[in-house]
């Protein structure tokens, strides 16, 4: 019993000696404010948009029964610092009215890790066929065996663009309705004759450039070099869509930040989705 | 002694490995014991930069610190580096970065730490490890004598964690405990 009484003690100022040294001690510089301000991870956004942190230094996790855990106030204040301040275009009224919308004292909203409704875009160069090109790749959080994964939802990618343009009205090929009669011997003209199969398709065919970019790797026509840029899509705060980037800049306002915000119309979520997916 | 101090903590945590296991959450005291961990972890490494990367450092020491470096990692750990001047990432593996540390041609090497660090939750793997990721801040300053060239850049480090369920024989008994293990690294220059 006294042993387990001494591994406590030990235990308890194993952890006030961590969280006092902090990470380089000795010869420590000390922060003048702008790291603690920063949203360093994604994660952070999360919280502070919750309001599930110390405001000062993120150094205190707030969770459900703590009294600032989602506090209007607290979340009042992070939203204003979770804002680009410096280059966005996002007016001060529109801010206020989403401000006002995910704080409503009646219906609050919070953002969910978990939950559909955001996802990652990702800016990343391959060599393909000697030639280096940027991929657009959608990335999204999925529930598999244990817990979560990030998968690949959707991939667009220049080279892929003019390889699928399939014509329409009287310039478009076709097999005509009798061609069963012949045993579709008129495949040919598909097949063999005509530089654009696709035009034989049906009217909602759509090229799965996923499987096609897959494909591609897998015949070693495609290499993966790096990722330029990643930023992040929201559609969780019902009527509204924003987008987080991230800033790294002299100053306070760094980080993980609102970059675009839109007050969502009926149809306009279906065509911002389409833009950033950008499939067509 | 910190090695006994490391033990203590994997033992807490051991004894309540089994509810960890079947709960989809970790309660915040379980949490705040991994991060202490992993802080510790991180520590290490931040120190072992700080002996590679100085030229007082003999070169055989040197790669004495840097295999024990490269024991906190897990196996395939990457070390991701940009500079303000290009969006584009150079990857490393760990040993790659810590030798070409040690290589840099400066006559003087200071390796600083802010005392501002960041530890996001735990979220859960498919394989039921859990994963996190710690942000600390590096000020590194190079002194060359002979050209008179003074370099300075602040990086922020991006450190992927693993946290797995262990065991261990203690005296002919099977004991179960929580283990941190660090993954990829991503280095990115400031402008601060």
């Amino acid at each position: 019993m006294r042993i387990v009484t001494l591994i406590f003690a030990i235990l308890i100022a194993s952890i006030s000696i961590v969280s006092g040294q902090g990470i380089g001690s000795p010869g420590t510089i000390k922060d003048d404010g702008k790291f603690a301000a920063s949203t360093k991870q994604l994660n952070q956004f999360f919280r502070r948009f919750n309001g599930e942190e110390s405001p000062t230094d993120g150094n205190v996790r707030y969770y459900p029964g703590d009294k600032d855990y989602h506090s209007t106030p607290l979340r009042n204040g992070f939203l204003k610092i979770l804002f680009d301040n410096q280059t966005s275009s996002v007016n001060q009224d529109l801010k206020t009215q989403f401000s006002d919308s995910v704080l409503s004292p009646n219906y609050p909203k919070y953002l969910n890790f978990h939950r559909e409704g955001w996802y990652s875009e990702v800016q990343a160069i391959f060599l393909y066929k000697g030639k280096r090109e940027t991929a657009t790749i959608i990335l999204k959080i999925q529930p598999e065996g244990l817990g979560y994964e990030w998968v690949i939802d959707e991939v667009s990618f220049p080279p892929f663009k003019d390889i699928f343009n399939k014509p329409v009205g009287d310039s478009k090929d076709f097999l005509h309705p009798l061609s069963h009669e012949l045993g579709f011997m008129n495949l040919r003209r598909a097949f063999q004759d005509s530089k654009r199969p696709e035009s034989f398709t049906e009217s909602s065919f759509k090229p799965d450039y996923l499987t096609l970019f897959l494909y591609e790797m897998k015949q070693n026509n495609l290499r993966y070099e790096t990722v330029t840029d990643v930023k992040f899509h929201f559609f969780q705060i019902e009527g509204w869509y924003f987008e987080v980037q991230q800033f790294n800049r002299p100053g306070f306002n760094t980080g993980w930040l609102i970059s675009n915000l839109v007050k969502l119309n009926p149809g306009d979520k279906e065509t911002i989705q389409k833009y950033i997916y950008d499939q067509n | 002694m910190k090695n006994i101090m490391i033990l203590f903590l994997g033992l807490f945590l051991a004894t309540s490995a089994s509810v960890l296991a079947q709960s989809e959450t970790i309660s915040p005291a379980r949490k705040q014991a991994i991060d202490s961990l992993a802080l510790e972890k991180v520590k290490d490494l931040s120190k072992y930069i700080s002996i590679i990367g100085s030229k007082e450092t003999q070169f055989s020491e040197a790669n004495r610190v840097m295999d024990r470096a490269e024991e906190l990692f897990s196996p395939g750990a990457e070390m991701g580096v940009s500079s303000i001047n290009t969006n584009e990432i150079a990857y490393y593996k760990v040993r790659r970065y810590f030798e070409r540390l040690m290589a840099l041609n400066y006559d003087r090497v200071n390796i600083t730490w802010y005392d501002i660090q960041y530890i996001s939750d735990l979220e859960r793997q498919p394989d039921g490890r859990y994963v996190g990721v710690v942000t600390v801040f590096q000020r590194f300053e190079g002194t060359s004598i002979e050209t008179g060239m003074n370099y300075k850049d602040t990086t922020k480090k991006d450190i992927t964690i693993y946290v797995e369920k262990k065991q261990t024989q203690i005296a002919g008994r099977t004991i179960e405990f929580w283990d941190v293990m660090l993954g990829d690294v991503r280095v990115t220059e400031t402008s601060a």
